[in-house]
């Protein structure tokens, strides 16, 4: 009679995984469009919030700090960029559905590259050639791991 | 409190919302190209949406205490270990497959990034 521990010594099938095909080019599904839109939609809410903020602080410098925070509610801009970040927020939570999380979040460093591309676009603010690099790296590494993006929906 | 402490529970607090988030979001299926609106609605009764939402709002006031003493140009490097954090407690956490060319992709970015805060 096998004793237990020869029956655990048992081969074990081990499981074959099949190397997913290497593709082509990006992968561009409906889950790389939300992220996208959420960087966007979160950087420009964070800038309107600001925006508005600057206006609501020097005006009620001297009020309590339940009166300041509903001035800064009651700024249109505030307000505007709250609903425009929410949106961001729904676009995220629609990627991540779809998408692995250890995938997704690495990629959320775009923000810094929309933020500098945003301020030199709508700001005339220049880029020093160091900021220049690091904006290169990042999009190389986001690349690199859009290359590696496998299951998920589309 | 600690502003590097505050700085560093943010950045922990941070990556373990969105597990939370993927955990909340991953056990509700949808078999069309968009989520209905009662899938959405769906999340509102979720404990995880709920957990993840609690962990984004605190992490974001830590953020906001560490900032305004520390210069942001060095906290926001630091920021981007949480991709690494995250990373880990996916792989253990939610069987996610984390393969080598993934660590090497997040390796590159956190580069870019601190190559983007220095300069």
């Amino acid at each position: 009679m096998p004793s237990i521990s020869k029956l655990q010594e048992a081969p074990v099938m081990l499981e074959t995984k099949v190397p997913s095909k290497p593709r082509a080019g990006l992968r561009v599904g409906l889950a790389e469009v939300a992220l996208l839109g959420s960087i966007v939609f979160a950087a420009s809410g964070h800038l309107l919030i600001k925006e508005g903020l600057n206006v609501a602080a020097s005006a009620t410098m001297h009020e309590g700090i339940w009166l300041r925070l509903l001035a800064y509610l009651g700024q249109p801009s505030v307000f505007l960029g709250l609903c425009v970040y929410g949106i961001g927020t729904l676009a995220w939570i629609f990627a991540v559905s779809k998408r692995e999380i250890s995938y997704l979040f690495p990629l959320t460093a775009l923000n810094y590259v929309v933020v500098a591309l945003g301020g030199r676009l709508l700001f005339d603010e220049s880029i020093p050639l160091k900021r220049w690099a690091g904006i290169l790296v990042v999009v190389c590494g986001v690349v690199l791991m859009n290359r590696s993006s496998e299951g998920g929906t589309e | 409190m600690n502003s590097m402490a505050a700085l560093w529970a943010s950045i922990a607090i941070g990556g373990i919302a969105q597990i939370l988030l993927k955990r909340g979001v991953s056990g509700r299926i949808y078999f069309s190209r968009l989520p209905s609106f009662a899938w959405w609605a769906g999340l509102l009764r979720s404990g995880w949406l709920w957990a993840w939402g609690i962990s984004f709002v605190i992490a974001t006031g830590l953020w906001l205490v560490a900032l305004s003493r520390i210069e942001i140009s060095y906290a926001f490097p630091l920021l981007s270990s949480s991709y690494v954090l995250v990373a880990v407690l996916s792989k253990w956490l939610l069987n996610e497959s984390v393969s080598a060319s993934r660590w090497l992709a997040m390796v590159v970015i956190c580069a870019g990034v601190i190559l983007i805060a220095v300069a």
